[in-house]
């Protein structure tokens, strides 16, 4: 089994010295882990720690390059243990059994399937040349056509002869197909003379192990496998066998990629050939040889291997542009979606359905869907704009009217604004509805409704210049004065350097719709009940989200700052929006007497600023270990970690200002990643840095009555492992109770009779 | 020291569910091991194939399906030609245009249908319905009591109407109901719960566990099938252990690659063949991963599958 990052990190010189080009022995290893770096870089690894780790690190299966494809490295059997990493790749066989009308032809068809599908070429990356006992000449010259399509090639030859000469007409882009128990000592000397991969074939599975074996102690380990058999279940069996000898008992004897030959297997039945083609794309066939690919087959077998290579934890993203529908013109009227590749299918699917010529604009949503971007702050006015500014669709396209997903109505003012030339209309709330809408022209009115409305801002002249405010200008100008009011109950004070469990409530939260409309209106009493519950229920930080806040933020944040503590005696507040400046402006009015503000929060991608932000205004930041899209390892998020780290220390930060966030995973859909996450908080804590997380997110989607008890266990479970603080709801007597009970068996409180009252 | 290959047959076994009666009953399920894994232990059963026979068939416009059914005007006339396709296991009668926002036919005319078509065939009969969960209740129950005795699969009961559904198919009238969720393992586990504590017992339940055509976010449907077979086999969870069955033809004919004519996309050819390889490739796809039973349309796309399976069970 390959070595965890963290197991090297144990044998590493912990020197921090820089001299191997990564910033820390931590990430170093992380690298070597990944394959990345070669432990050679480090001059002060002891030999005997450097001849076990090579030892140990080495894949259960390797990976073998072939000019630019990459074939093999799989770490897993099954895409949702983890993810598989090298697709499939086709090739078309052409055969000295061929005449050479049939080999033009073949040669010729071999390149018509030619396109791109969600980013990704599709086409037959190699071209097989079999070997049916012609002479050597014969046989090269067959190969020498072969190569003049430019593509890499795969020759199936046993012939020795037959494959010096072969070799010798064409490059290094090659695989030669040809070692067997009988030859295959002259064939590694031919295929490593050249340089080329060496393909190994035997008449059953055990002298295949003998072969590679054999190989292996000539030095070659530049090898794939040909497990064809002669008949498919045999073939589906060699395959499975050696894949899963590889991966699952770590034997690595069979840790090479494979070759699986349909054109052998089916006899020219090109639909039988789509039928097992679909069934080796999931069972761990490397290279399929085919007898030809038709645009019929290389529809459905593209867009399987699409769907079983992509990367479970990162979603399918379309690119972002223009779609034209049904015959659109620039004279068609717009319709505004996000790059999930789901969310594309399905509107793209209805918008065909209804017949209307419209044109579908797909915008960057970091491959989100509609709602879940929306709450991320990955789809917002401004991303929108971005993506109009970027495509250039003003002068694309004339129609002015431009339809929004129904799930983001709330958008329609802050769009309108950034596209005032454009009529901003909300569409329906599900894809299903769209054909009765289009057809039905719904749109059309509202459109009118909105050209109206522009026009009459036009015509007012409205859009003045705006100066923007110093933060002191708007407290002054824009920041409502806070009505303190009288509470039975009052916050207790907070001493940082406390080690008992730091509880943050997250319930003032703009996902929900009575929080989300008080910010708005500035109205405080929803704010401030909520904040008096959590406050009652023993809450150590408040974390106040104001939503997107595109327009407001930095008055909002202040209003919201001002008026909980005001109210709540200081309480500490973690600060949570997408809009940094309104975080920077909660800073600014913030009281220090508890505790200085969270920043909620960054990642190591596209969030990293907030680092900087909380550096430069001395507040904690929460740190998200993941960059786009979920970690896929404990090793990527501590990679992840370390970054965050060092970037936050090379700015005068201290270490435990750094709160790190596993990112806590729900267990309907993820229950296999749970113990993963926890042993993530366990090495926060080896490493003496504080985490913090959501939670709750775990028992998303659960009945009501039983997330208690799955938050207050985890939350159990992860102080074990050393978490120190929480995203959760304070109101959950369970959990609290859970909590203070944790932090008594921890020592961290005293216990008395009464210490769940206290 | 030379290879021996270590086999892993399974102590959990998926329940071995029998539709239809007499010689032409099937049996789905059984193995205890993954698909075509015949290294590992014998395929118990091989994995069968449905025909598709809509009530909307007039609307079927590909060549090789208007030759196959031709002169066929009523569901039962359709049905035994059905019978007669190479490959054909069993018959499943689709009321897509029960809907009452599209055709609205009446569950009196559907019920007529599924007996003329109970009477006209001897294989077995699986039921689905037009998607709306109101008039589906209605149509399953009655078709269900129509045709009690025939050990009929009626498609499907779901979180919403698992109750109404397995009570009025299972309990009342005898038949396998089809428990359907859409890529959430989590659900179909809940669902065959439920089923069970009304008393339905483990053997009648068949299971749905959601459908694409591939290239449609298949991988969600790969992952759900990977995710229930561990289950049920190294887990030996008794609640995933139903066989399952895949509907393939109604996801793989409605999607662009199957219905974009030949002016439209000229590169790719010919529109039936398109088509027919959707629909082989999904099907294909869906066995490996573990289907016990696909529901097919185009009779040269049963006659692959069936030469799939045969060669290799």
């Amino acid at each position: 089994m390959a070595l965890k990052g963290l197991d090297i990190f144990k044998l590493s010189p912990k020197k921090n010295c820089k001299e191997c080009g990564s910033p820390t022995c931590m990430a170093f290893c992380m690298k070597v882990a990944q394959g990345a770096v070669e432990i050679d870089k480090c001059p002060y690894f002891s030999d005997d720690a450097k001849a076990m780790l090579n030892e140990q690190t080495a894949p259960p299966m390797k990976t073998i390059s072939v000019g630019e494809h990459k074939l093999g490295g799989e770490t897993v059997l099954f895409r949702h243990e983890k993810t598989l990493v090298s697709k499939n790749l086709y090739a078309a066989s052409v055969c000295t059994c061929m005449d050479e009308a049939t080999v033009d032809a073949k040669l010729a068809a071999a390149q018509t399937v030619d396109y791109e599908r969600i980013g990704e070429r599709m086409y037959v990356e190699f071209i097989q040349v079999a070997n049916n006992q012609a002479d050597p000449a014969v046989y090269a010259n067959l190969v020498k056509k072969a190569a003049a399509v430019g593509r890499p090639l795969v020759l199936e030859c046993w012939d020795v002869e037959c494959a010096k000469a072969a070799l010798e007409v064409c490059g290094k882009d090659v695989i030669l197909d040809g070692a067997t128990p009988a030859n295959y000592e002259a064939m590694n000397e031919l295929a490593t003379a050249k340089g080329v991969v060496l393909g190994v074939w035997a008449e059953n599975i055990s002298d295949l192990y003998d072969t590679v074996k054999a190989l292996e102690a000539k030095g070659n380990k530049n090898l794939v496998l040909d497990v064809t058999g002669k008949t498919a279940k045999e073939t589906l069996a060699n395959a499975v066998l050696v894949r899963r000898t590889a991966i699952k008992d770590g034997d690595r004897t069979f840790g090479y990629p494979s070759i699986v030959n349909l054109a052998k297997l089916t006899k020219g039945d090109a639909r039988l050939e789509t039928a097992y083609a679909s069934m080796f794309t999931e069972k761990y066939a490397s290279i399929i040889v085919m007898s030809g690919m038709s645009y019929a087959q290389a529809l459905p077998l593209y867009g399987l291997r699409q769907n079983i290579f992509t990367d479970p934890q990162k979603p399918m993203k379309v690119e972002a542009k223009i779609y034209p529908i049904n015959g659109a013109d620039e004279n068609s009227p717009c319709v505004l979606t996000v790059d999930f590749a789901l969310t594309y299918f399905l509107v793209s699917g209805e918008l065909e359905r209804s017949n209307q010529p419209l044109n579908l604009i797909i915008t960057d949503a970091s491959g989100m869907s509609v709602l879940t971007a929306w709450a991320a702050g990955k789809l917002s006015s401004t991303t929108i704009k971005k993506t109009f500014e970027e495509l250039d669709i003003e002068s694309k396209i004339k129609n002015r009217t431009l339809i929004i997903p129904g799930k983001v109505a709330v958008m329609k003012g802050e769009i309108q604004e950034k596209l005032p030339n454009w009529n901003v209309v909300v569409g329906t709330m599900e894809a299903v509805q769209i054909p009765k809408y289009m057809k039905d022209k719904e749109y059309e009115a509202a459109a009118a409704v909105a050209a109206a409305e522009n026009a009459a801002k036009a015509a007012s002249g409205a859009t003045v210049e705006v100066k923007e405010l110093s933060f002191e200008e708007l407290l002054a100008t824009k920041v409502p004065a806070i009505e303190v009011k009288q509470w039975d109950t009052q916050y207790k004070g907070y001493n940082p350097e406390s080690q008992t469990f730091v509880t943050i409530g997250e319930r003032i939260h703009c996902i929900a719709p009575s929080i989300r409309k008080a910010m708005d209106e500035r109205d405080p009493e929803p704010i401030l009940q909520r904040a008096y519950e959590q406050i009652k229920a023993g809450a150590t930080y408040l974390d106040v989200n104001i939503g997107p806040a595109e327009k407001d933020g930095p008055e909002r944040m202040m209003w919201a700052v001002k008026l909980l503590q005001e109210n709540f005696n200081n309480v500490p507040l973690a600060l949570d929006t997408a809009n940094m400046k309104a975080i920077e402006a909660g800073i600014k009015v913030y009281n220090r007497t508890n505790g200085k503000p969270i920043v909620n929060s960054a990642d190591a991608g596209s969030r990293i600023g907030y680092i900087d932000l909380a550096a430069a205004n001395d507040a904690i930041c929460i740190a998200l270990c993941s960059a786009d899209g979920i970690a896929k390892d404990n090793e990527e998020r501590m990679m992840h970690c370390d970054n965050m780290l060092e970037r936050g220390l090379s700015l005068g930060m201290e270490a435990t200002d750094l709160w790190f966030d596993p990112l806590f995973l729900v267990v309907k859909g993820m229950q296999d990643k749970q113990m993963e996450v926890l042993e993530a908080i366990k090495m926060f804590s080896e490493k003496g840095l504080k985490s913090t997380g959501g939670l709750s997110n775990n028992s998303n989607g659960a009945p009501k009555d039983v997330r208690p008890i799955m938050d207050s266990t985890l939350v159990a479970m992860c102080m074990m492992q050393g978490l120190t603080s929480a995203i959760v709801n304070p109101n959950d007597r369970r959990l609290m109770e859970t909590i203070k009970s944790c932090d008594i068996f921890k020592n961290h409180v005293l216990y008395s009779d009464s210490y769940l009252d206290l | 020291m030379s290879f021996e290959p270590k086999t892993q047959p399974f102590s959990g076994k998926i329940n071995a569910v029998t539709l239809g009666t007499g010689d032409k009953a099937i049996v789905i399920g059984g193995q205890n091991v993954l698909p075509f894994y015949t290294f590992d232990a014998p395929i118990e059963n091989a994995p069968k194939i449905g025909v598709e026979i809509s009530d909307a068939a007039d609307s079927w416009d590909v060549p090789g399906l208007v030759d196959f059914y031709a002169g066929c005007t009523t569901m039962a006339e359709r049905a035994k030609k059905a019978e007669t396709m190479e490959g054909a296991d069993f018959i499943c009668l689709n009321f897509e245009s029960a809907d009452p926002n599209g055709a609205d036919r009446s569950v009196e005319d559907c019920v007529a249908d599924a007996k003329a078509v109970a009477e006209a065939v001897s294989m077995p009969i699986v039921i689905m319905g037009c998607k709306n969960m109101e008039k589906d209740g209605k149509l399953f129950s009655a078709v269900a009591e129509a045709l009690t005795g025939k050990n009929i699969l009626v498609m499907s009961a779901k979180n919403e109407d698992y109750k109404t559904v397995g009570a009025s198919v299972a309990l009342a009238s005898g038949q396998k109901v089809g428990a359907e969720t859409a890529d959430d393992i989590n659900l179909a586990k809940q669902l065959n719960i439920m089923l069970k504590g009304l008393n339905v017992p483990a053997e009648s339940i068949v299971m749905n566990i959601g459908t694409a055509a591939v290239g449609y976010g298949y991988e969600y449907v790969a992952s759900t099938l990977d995710r229930v077979r561990d289950a049920a086999l190294k887990q030996s969870d008794a609640d995933l252990q139903m066989p399952i069955i895949a509907p393939v033809s109604t996801d793989t004919w409605g999607v662009k690659e199957s219905t974009a004519s030949e002016e439209d996309e000229p590169a790719w050819g010919n529109r039936e063949e398109r088509g027919i390889n959707m629909e082989i490739s999904t099907a294909a796809a869906n066995l490996t991963g573990g289907a016990d039973a696909v529901i097919m349309r185009h009779p040269a796309a049963v006659a692959t599958i069936k030469k799939f399976i045969t060669e290799l069970v």
